[in-house]
C-alpha cells in the first residue's frame, strides 16, 4: 500500500509539473524589509518556494525544518552550491503574516529563508500562479483560523522554470540530492 | 484577529509535547479517552482551540490509515467490475 502510495505520489508530482506554465508562474510580493520582491529578482540564480503560514499546528514548522536540513546537507555535498540557492517562504496567510510577523517566525528557522508577504491579492496570484491550493477555515470564537493548503517546495531554475517540487514526503537527503540533480544537470548544459 | 501573535517555537514544542503524552495515554488504553481526561485538558491548555481541532482530526486519519495498512483496504461491494 505504501509502495502504491509512493508511486501515485510521483505520478501527481510529474503531472502537477506538467501543467503549471513553465516559466509563467511568477509573484509580486513584499519581503519582510518591506522591499518589494518578484520572481525577476531571483533570476540567474536557484529557488527554492515552499508556501506556508506562522499559525499553521505542524506541517509548516516541519516543511521548513527538513528544507533547513537539505540546505545542511547539500552544504555537505558541495559547498558550492547553497549559494547560489535562495530559499523562500511565501504566506498564504496576509491578513495576519505581515513583515513583523514573518521574520518573527522564520527567525527559528535556517538563516537564509527569506520571508514574503503581500496584499491579500498579491499572495492569492502567487499561489495561482503554483498551482497551490489555499482555503482559509472558519473562525473560531477567538478569530482564529487555520489555512489549509497545498504542501509543496517547488524548485525553480536560474530562467525561472519549475524544475521540480517535492510533498511532505520527500525527506530532507532526497530534496538535497535532487537538487543538486537539477544544479548540474543545468550546468552541464550551460557548458 | 490580526492581533493574535502565532505561536512560538517553545510554544509549539509545549502544545506537541502535550498531544503526544494525551497520544499515549490514548494508545494505552485503547483510545479510552476517560482514562486520559487530565492529559486531555493539559492539551487543550497548551494549544490553541484551532490546533486541538487540527490534531483531533489528524489522530482520526492516522488511525484510518493504521487500519489500512495493517487491515487491507477493502473497497465497498461494487455492483459490476470497473
Amino acid at each position: 500500500w505504501l509502495y502504491l502510495r509512493r508511486q501515485k505520489e510521483r505520478q501527481q508530482r510529474q503531472r502537477r509539473l506538467r501543467q503549471l506554465p513553465l516559466g509563467q508562474a511568477g509573484f509580486q510580493l513584499l519581503d519582510t524589509a518591506g522591499t518589494a520582491r518578484s520572481k525577476a529578482d531571483f533570476l540567474g540564480g536557484w529557488v527554492l518556494l515552499y508556501f506556508g503560514f506562522t499559525h499553521c499546528p505542524d506541517v509548516c514548522p516541519e516543511e521548513l525544518q527538513k528544507l533547513g536540513r537539505a540546505l545542511e546537507l547539500l552544504e555537505e555535498l558541495d559547498p558550492a552550491l547553497p549559494p547560489l540557492l535562495q530559499p523562500l517562504f511565501v504566506t498564504v496567510d496576509p491578513q495576519r503574516d505581515g513583515a513583523a510577523a514573518l521574520a518573527r517566525y522564520l527567525r527559528d528557522f535556517h538563516p537564509r529563508i527569506l520571508g514574503l508577504t503581500g496584499s491579500p491579492q498579491q499572495v492569492k496570484e502567487a499561489a495561482a500562479a503554483f498551482g497551490v491550493y489555499v482555503s482559509a477555515g472558519p473562525r473560531d470564537a477567538d478569530g482564529d483560523y487555520v489555512v489549509d493548503h497545498s504542501v509543496l517546495t517547488f524548485l525553480l531554475d536560474p530562467d525561472g522554470l519549475v524544475r521540480d517540487c517535492y510533498g511532505r514526503s520527500s525527506t530532507a537527503q532526497e530534496v538535497a540530492r535532487s537538487v543538486k540533480g537539477h544544479m548540474e544537470a543545468y550546468g552541464a548544459l550551460a557548458a | 484577529a490580526a492581533g493574535m501573535a502565532a505561536p512560538t517555537m517553545e510554544e509549539r514544542k509545549a502544545c506537541w509535547g502535550a498531544r503526544d503524552e494525551f497520544w499515549q495515554c490514548l494508545d494505552s488504553h485503547g483510545d479510552d479517552a476517560s482514562k486520559c481526561e487530565k492529559l486531555r485538558r493539559a492539551f487543550e491548555a497548551r494549544c490553541p482551540q484551532q490546533w486541538v481541532k487540527h490534531f483531533d482530526k489528524r489522530r482520526d486519519f492516522l488511525k484510518y490509515k493504521k487500519k489500512l495498512e495493517t487491515e487491507g483496504y477493502h473497497p465497498p461491494e461494487a455492483a459490476g467490475k470497473s
